[in-house]
This record gives C-alpha cells, structure tokens and sequence, in this order.
C-alpha cells in the first residue's frame, strides 16, 4: 500500500527534527512529577515543549495538532472516498480527569471519544467520514490496517490515518500503580535488574493510496494471544505469531527492525528474542528511551521516522541503552540503512494484542 | 506458633482478594503466590501491592520489586520488616 505521505509530533518537534535529535542521541524524557500539578514521585515523561502535565480548557496540545494537520496532503478528507480513520488509547481522558477534578464544565467537550473527535473534525474542516479507533498501544496500527483495506477493498481513493496521544495525570497515575512507571528512566531491551517505562506525548498522521513519500506498507500484521491482560505468554508465542507472517513477506529482502521496546524487562526480553529468532541478521531498535512510549499514536509516530531513516541513511540507535543486552541484535548506536531493503515497525498492547508492519519501497 | 505478621498477612490476601473459599491459616507460609499455590495474577498482585502500601506505609518501588516482596508470604513479611517505617506496628 503506497505511502502518499506522512509526519509526526514529538517534543522534539516533526519527524525531520525528531530524528535529527535521535540520532543525536538526545532524550526528550525528563523526571516530573507523577501526579502533574499535584505532585508525587518523579518519573520519566517527555511533554511537549512548555505544556505541563494537567489538562486544560482547551486543551493546551491542540496547536501541536493543528500544526501536523497543515502538514496533510490536501484532499476531502472525512469525504465518502477519503476516509479519516482518527486513534488514539486515551482520545480526551486528561480532559476527562480535570472536570472529575475541577468540575470546570469547559471540559467536557473534551472528554469523551466522540466529542474530542467532533472538535477535531470541524477543527480541520474534515467530513463525517471518521472512524475512531481505540484498542490501547496498537491504536494506531489497526489504524493503518484498517485504511488499508479500506483501500484494497476499492471503497475509497486515499485514506487518512491520524493519531494523537497526550498524557495526562490519569494516565501516568495508572502505569505507576502498576509500578512499570518509576524513578528509573527507560532501556529498552538492556539486561538490568529492573526496568522502568517513560511516558510521551506523540502524534502523527499519514495518507496511504497515492505514491508520494516513494515508501510502501508491504504487509501488515495483527494478533491477540489471549494469555492475560497485562503480560505476556512466557514462551513468547504471541510475539512469534506475530513476526511470523512479516517475516514471510520480507522473503530475502534485507530488513531492520523497530521494536515496541518500552523498557520493560519480561516483555523486553521476549520481544528482543522473538526478533532475534525470526530476523537473526537485522539490528534491533527502539526510540522509547528518548521519546517515551506515546501509547496509542505509537507505530505512527515511528513510521516517518522510519521512512526519514531510509533516506538519509541513518537509523538512529537505541537511545537510552548500553550493553549488555537481551540479545546481540539490539543496536545501541545509530547505524546506516544502505543495503537494507525496508524495516519491520512493531508494537504490543495491553490485552495481549500484537501489531506489526513491514516497510519497503514503492 | 504461627508468626503474627505472617498471619496478619494471610488474613490481608483473603480480604483484599476477596478469595472466599480460602482459609487464611491454610495458606502456606512458605508457598508461592504468583503463578503457582496461590496462583495470583499480575493484577491480584498490583491489588496486594496496594494493600500492603496502605496498611503497612511500605512503598514498593518496581514491578521487580514487587515479584520478589510477593514471592511468599514469608518473602512478603521480610520486606515489611526491611521497608516499614519504625512507627508501624507490624504485630
């Protein structure tokens, strides 16, 4: 499926000066209070440049969304053949936990799914045509499944995918009762003790149909294991059932990998030896020791990234992580992508849900 | 005679749990709670963990933390004992 075009927001800023600072080995995650505005323990979040964590009316990340958007290539969207397929874990739960807290009545068209998308819908003049799409850190690759087969099927012309993830003290209070969410900052795939995640803010778009950015989404893959909610079958099944079909579509082709890599340690592990066994010649990578895990925008947020990778050469590193590794195949330091064929995107989700995509030429 | 912190410990599991059908004193002090003899999961984990916070003032800090505190109940007792502030009755 042919990638017209694509981009993202991070704290760093579009996918060209994200990557730049990647590869720089920068890290956007800083300690802040856990609670926001009503403190607690410090944990590793990368915000938004001069947004704090606490939501307010309107929310202060939607000039961030309206930046991204001037950036889509023009078309009805939201038309009966431009279908907008809109993701995010969360939509409006900061917006949500504010009016719990203040009961400022501001709030509440910002808090539900279906109002925050209303909101962003008139925002940028896009039809009804929208599909929400929320199913935890693998939003925005059903996202991208779905527009793709909405496309094959010949229902529509071109597809928008646009996600958006920004966290808010309901979200980190959450990881950090389930003590993932700590003092530590994250590294992914390092053999430690123990393990900690950092949070992100995160959004990005991209148009599939049209040849544009000279990129494709080869294949695409989706799995639930059904083991548990919170963790993962110990044997790794559901990664493997995962990789399996991708890497039958990569057949001989050269790949690299980018995995889901949030920093913790089990799921880490069994991620970094799935990858291992099914792509035993490609470097593994993740960029949530710098930019943090934007939950549901994750997988979107990496693919310009991603395509930025393959044109200029550089595939920046793990950032975050030295040796010793899980595995041999994780690369800490940035790496060039000349003789590499595409790169496999993946990502898993509460619930037990895996994702995975397959990037290559057009 | 049974240690009173493990024994207050197995009267917490049954009541944060809720696990009706188990008598506290039939718990093992030594068997394992995740996974296997109690075989609690990562969210009845989470819930003890939570527990153990409010009733003892012990802040478990990791998930890792967390596995190793939750090993067993006699696991569980050494760690209040390590962690608990000094103003806590642990009787």
């Amino acid at each position: 499926m042919p990638i017209e075009a694509a981009d993202c927001r991070t704290p760093f800023g579009d996918a060209r000066a994200t990557s730049a600072a990647l590869l720089g080995g920068r890290r956007a995650l800083c300690p802040c209070p856990v609670l926001g505005p009503d403190g607690g323990d410090l944990v590793p979040l990368a915000l938004l440049s001069a947004r704090a964590l606490g939501e307010t009316a309107p929310p202060g990340w939607l000039p961030c969304l309206d930046g991204l958007a001037a950036g889509i290539p023009q078309g009805p969207w939201g038309g009966p053949r431009h279908p907008v397929f809109m993701t995010s874990s969360n939509f409006g739960v900061g917006s949500l936990f504010a009016f719990q807290r203040d009961r400022d009545p501001r709030h509440i068209e910002y808090c539900m799914p279906y109002s925050m998308s209303e909101v962003l819908r008139q925002r940028f003049g896009w039809g009804s045509n929208v599909t929400l799409v929320s199913h935890a850190c693998v939003s925005a690759h059903i996202g991208l499944l779905l527009a793709s087969r909405c496309l094959r099927s010949g229902s529509a012309e071109r597809a928008l995918v646009f996600t958006f993830d920004f966290i808010s003290p309901f979200v980190t209070a959450g990881f950090h009762a389930l003590k993932i969410l700590n003092a530590g900052m994250p590294a992914p795939y390092a053999a430690l003790p123990t393990g900690s995640i950092g949070l992100g803010d995160g959004a990005a778009f991209a148009v599939l149909g049209r040849p544009g950015s000279g990129f494709c989404l080869s294949a695409q893959t989706l799995h639930n294991e059904m083991h548990h909610f919170t963790a993962n079958d110990p044997a790794g099944a559901g990664f493997a059932a995962s990789l399996a079909p991708v890497r039958a579509a990569a057949g001989g082709r050269r790949v690299w990998l980018k995995g889901h890599g949030t920093g913790t340690l089990e799921a880490g592990r069994l991620e970094a030896e799935a990858f291992a066994r099914h792509f035993p010649d490609s470097p593994l990578v993740s960029w949530k020791g710098s930019l943090g895990h934007t939950l549901g925008s994750c997988g979107l947020v990496e693919l310009p990234l991603a395509i930025e990778a393959m044109r200029s050469g550089r595939a920046p590193g793990t950032v975050g992580t030295a040796p010793p590794c899980f595995t041999d195949n994780v690369a800490t330091e940035a790496f060039s992508t000349a003789g590499f064929d595409g790169a496999v995107i993946a990502g898993n989700a509460f619930g037990g849900a895996h994702a995975s995509l397959l990037l290559g030429h057009d | 005679m049974s240690d009173p912190l493990n024994s207050r410990l197995k009267n917490l599991i049954v009541s944060t749990l809720k696990l009706e059908d188990v008598d506290p004193a039939s718990i093992p002090d030594d068997a394992p709670l995740i996974g296997s003899g109690l075989d609690l999961d990562s969210i009845d984990a989470l819930e003890l963990v939570v527990a153990v916070e409010k009733e003892f003032g012990v802040k478990i800090a990791s998930s890792e933390e967390s596995r190793a505190a939750l090993a067993s109940v006699s696991q569980l007792a050494a760690y209040i004992r390590t962690h608990a502030p000094s103003d806590r009755s642990l009787g």
